[in-house]
């Protein structure tokens, strides 16, 4: 039986999910890049704002002048190391506070920010599996389960290649699909009278791709949002589709598209933060 | 008036870009093809054709030719290649034998290219950081027959060329072939994992690496091996941890290597696998695997491929521009990027099978299959050569199932594969069949190989041979155990030695570290060891052993190389080789053996018994007999004449 937080949790991913297909989608056609440069740009301009209604923006703008005067200080005082040193230690301790300052709206966004980038990981995470190519999908096994002789069913252009693999000492049920048409698919997984379905993706274009279902468990349900959870009591604990996960392209530098993602939402929060008012 | 400059500097600006994306290469307005088929022998072509069993051929023939083409001296694939690329002879080329000899250190080395590890380093503890890149130096000289053709603005394609790498960088496109390194910088080492306690105890496995492993609780736990770390002082290979967890009742294995993984049943091959090898915090270098699963009861045994550069970013330069190999395997799949895929390491070792050997090189086959449709598709003026190479590797390995005196024949065994060289033959029909038809009616179409092919039934151990005749003086001639690379031959005592296939040298004072030979009586004991060879009688057989033996003066233009130039070539009767033993400096007690290997199709003999094909689809302007000959008559077709220049053909 599922708890109340994870129905909650449910329900809000499920929201999300609308949310950003709806807003997300029809960005998809533009390159990775580009896309996640405007996804920077909204997430900068949101947390500008945050920023403006959670901080302390008086003591931050204090603290701010009192660094870039101890740095004035050191360039001044050079050749005299008593005093530099001292606006040494004030650079230190203002930064200290200056931290100390920014804690309040990172409290704000930490979460929000959670679920927008577990969101955005199911665009941005995984290259799309083509036709021709093989991918695993995995069932992983309630840890009392017992022996299972679960089945897996699927398409015929899904091209499932090989009968249920129990791999040794993991409590693991192991399928090879190598698809031959483009499409989006529903895996199901019988286990006697009960079954359990999974989405399964084969495009190279981009678009919402989800790797993992997984039965309980909050933190699996915030990082793999994109379908509803498997149903509570069930054997099956999660079923995994292998999306091979490709990084940006970032003018010929493969990156990690969370790394790309977050200097840019840092460049454009920079940007954007005497428009909005705002010190940062 | 502000305005009408602007917009004359914008048409201006128009018309340079313009002319820039579309005038640069005027189209020829037609396409020359040229097929190499490394190994399609003569009389085999011959007979297939006459036989209705090479149709596509057969239409070759009938509207442009057939004849045989006369392969190098020796008839080796480097040399050959070579002789094709540069129009000039191994004396032009500098590339006389797979194998050449360094005369300072007597030891021998890959002939076609040089690795130079980087430079100057700066250490740290036992890390050092490097700080040049190490080099990859293409050792063939001369011109490529391209050059020309790019110089007047003709495109050119160049997949696969043998004896060129790295890419020569002066086509329009291009992909390396044969020569072509693993990762590890080898022409390709296996590696192979098995819990048998004694697997392989005892035996020689030169071109592959065998790992003891333990299952337990249905897991395996191995890594990879990669190069030598740059950034340690030791030498020491880099590694890439894999797992293998085993589904013993199904058969199955899921093998996974980083956030790789694939399920392989037993006696299937896997796809390509990416794998990176961590060099040094933020630093790795990578490449692609490809698994066969052998076996899971009794024992546990895994293949794994050689690591391949990775085309999607190879370590070292395989194609020009370097984004084409990338294109090629985005295009079609990852590929085998080493220069000789099909593992006949594997089969002569005995970690393969005949048939896992077989369908490794289909594999092999159907990627270039694949690839070569890709290019084809998207070639429509200029210059294409595409190589293709599985016949020959084939053919070295089975040969022996169509020669029922071969001494390695079985027929319970070889019996079912008497006719994979035949099928072989007829999948390159279907690709002349498929070229044909996407000619217009002034495109050409030329089909070549660079050699012909025969049984290799007799080993010759040459350096064995200069030992009995006192040439070639031992140490310690009691030593029971040889340790090849000249590790037993006392070079003051010694007056010739064989390295390679085909060469034989002369220890010459002034050029050998302790040449022993005047120059001045150089000439005269050439001739007193090539009469003698000539005069050598095959125990087994009663017939000559070799039946040409060639002065270097004779058969090359000597330009410069006259150091790595062997002062004889052995032309072996055909039927006969040299040993891979003496090739490499050993010396065993016999002269002459049955060839009992796997390798059992050879073509490393007297020239003459094994020449090359050509066919074209119109008689070409210019007549080619010869390989070396070949590269000025396509040229000709493109209206260039004077192939080589005059100053390269010394």
């Amino acid at each position: 039986m599922a708890t109340f937080p994870e129905r909650a949790l449910a329900g809000l991913n499920a929201a999300l999910v609308t949310a950003f297909d709806l807003t997300l989608g029809p960005l998809m056609g533009l390159p990775p890049l580009v896309s996640l440069l405007l996804v920077s740009l909204v997430t900068a301009a949101v947390m500008l704002v945050v920023v403006a209604r959670t901080s302390n923006q008086p003591a931050m703008i204090e603290t701010k002048r009192g660094i870039q005067a101890a740095l004035f200080e050191i360039r001044l005082y050079g050749d005299q190391p008593g005093l530099m040193m001292r606006a040494f230690g004030e650079v230190l301790v203002r930064n200290g506070r200056y931290l100390l300052l920014s804690l309040v709206p990172l409290a704000w966004m930490s979460v929000p920010l959670m679920l927008v980038i577990a969101q955005l990981q199911a665009f941005y995470g995984y290259d799309g599996l083509r036709p021709g190519e093989p991918a695993l999908v995995t069932v992983q096994l309630a840890a009392d389960s017992g022996p299972a002789a679960l089945v897996l069913e699927a398409p015929a252009e899904v091209g499932l290649e090989t009968g249920a693999v129990r791999l040794a000492g993991s409590n693991e049920v192991v399928w090879r699909l190598r698809p031959t048409v483009e499409g989006a698919y529903a895996l199901t997984v019988r286990d006697g009278d009960a079954a359990v379905t999974k989405s399964l993706l084969v495009s190279p274009a981009p678009g919402r791709r989800s790797p993992l279902s997984v039965a309980t468990g909050l933190v699996d349900q915030v990082l793999y949002p994109s379908e509803a959870p498997l149903p509570a009591g069930s054997r099956i604990a999660s079923i995994e589709v292998a999306y091979p996960e490709p990084g940006v392209d970032l003018f010929g530098w493969r990156m990690h598209w969370m790394i790309v993602y977050g200097v840019l939402s840092l460049a454009c929060a920079f940007a954007l933060a005497r428009r909005f008012g705002v010190t940062i | 008036m502000k305005r009408a400059i602007y917009c004359a500097l914008t048409l201006a600006l128009v018309a340079a870009v313009a002319t820039g994306a579309c005038g640069s290469r005027p189209p020829v307005g037609r396409k020359v093809i040229v097929l190499g088929f490394d190994g399609l022998d003569y009389d085999l072509t011959r007979q297939m054709i006459a036989s209705g069993r090479l149709p596509g051929f057969a239409r070759l023939a009938e509207s442009g030719g057939f004849s045989a083409l006369g392969t190098t001296i020796p008839p080796q694939s480097p040399v050959a290649w070579s002789t094709f690329i540069t129009g000039l002879d191994p004396g032009g080329h500098g590339i006389f034998d797979f194998v050449h000899r360094d005369p300072k250190t007597m030891l021998p080395y890959l002939s076609t290219t040089r690795t130079e590890p980087g430079g100057r380093t700066l250490g740290l503890g036992p890390w050092q950081l490097p700080l040049s890149s190490g080099t990859v130096e293409s050792l063939r000289q001369g011109q490529p027959f391209w050059e020309p053709l790019e110089a007047k603005g003709i495109s050119t394609t160049i997949i696969r060329m043998p004896a060129n790498f790295p890419p020569s960088g002066t086509a329009t496109r291009e992909l390396s072939g044969m020569g072509t390194p693993d990762l590890t910088g080898t022409y390709g080492t296996f590696a192979f994992y098995t819990s048998e306690p004694y697997a392989y105890v005892g035996q020689s496995l030169a071109g592959g690496v065998v790992h003891a492993v333990k299952v337990r609780d249905g897991l395996v736990r191995a890594s990879l091996e990669g190069p030598d770390n740059p950034f340690l002082k030791q030498p020491e290979k880099v590694r890439a941890e894999f797992t293998a967890r085993l589904d013993q009742a199904n058969r199955h294995a899921r093998i996974t290597v980083g956030t790789n993984e694939i399920l392989l049943a037993v006696g299937e091959w896997s796809d390509w696998l990416p794998v990176s090898f961590s060099l040094a915090p933020t630093q790795s270098i990578g490449g692609e695997v490809r698994f066969y699963l052998k076996g899971l009861d009794p024992f546990f045994e895994l293949y794994a491929s050689p690591v391949n550069l990775d085309p999607m970013a190879p370590a070292m330069p395989i194609s020009h521009p370097g984004s084409y190999a990338a294109e090629l395997a985005e295009a079609t799949g990852r590929f085998y990027t080493q220069g000789m895929p099909e593992d006949t390491k594997g089969l002569k070792t005995g970690v393969l099978t005949d048939a896992e050997f077989l369908a490794q090189a289909r594999l092999a086959a159907d990627e270039n299959r694949r690839q070569y449709r890709y290019v084809l598709d998207r070639f429509d003026d200029g210059l294409l050569f595409y190589y293709f190479g599985n016949v020959d590797q084939v053919s070295h390995m089975m040969w022996r199932a169509r020669d029922p005196q071969h001494p390695a024949y079985n027929a319970v065994t070889d019996t079912p594969n008497a006719m994979v060289v035949d099928e072989l033959y007829r999948g390159l029909d279907t690709i002349v069949s498929d070229t044909l038809a996407t000619l217009g009616p002034d495109d050409l179409l030329v089909v070549m190989s660079d050699h012909g092919f025969t049984s290799w039934r007799r080993a010759f151990h040459l350096n064995s041979w200069l030992r009995d005749q006192g040439y070639l003086t031992l140490i310690d001639p009691n030593r029971r155990d040889d340790p090849g690379f000249f590790g037993n031959v006392d070079w003051t005592r010694t007056r010739a030695y064989a390295v390679g296939l085909n060469g034989l040298y002369l220890n010459v004072k002034g050029r050998e570290r302790d040449g022993i030979v005047e120059p001045g009586g150089r000439e005269a004991l050439a001739a007193e060891i090539a009469g003698k060879l000539l005069g050598t009688v095959d125990p087994a057989t009663g017939g000559a052993a070799i039946t040409k033996v060639y002065r270097r003066e004779d058969v090359f233009h000597l330009a410069g190389n006259e150091d790595i130039a062997p002062d004889l070539v052995v032309g072996y009767a055909k039927g006969t080789r040299g040993s891979d033993e003496s090739a490499l400096g050993g010396l065993p007690p016999e002269v002459m053996v049955d060839n009992t290997g796997a390798w059992s199709g050879d073509h490393c003999m007297d020239h003459e018994t094994v020449p090359g094909i050509l066919l074209s689809n119109r008689a070409l302007k210019q007549p080619a007999a010869t390989i070396e000959s070949l590269a000025a008559a396509i040229l000709a077709e493109f209206g260039i004449n004077g192939f080589p220049r005059r100053s390269e053909e010394h």
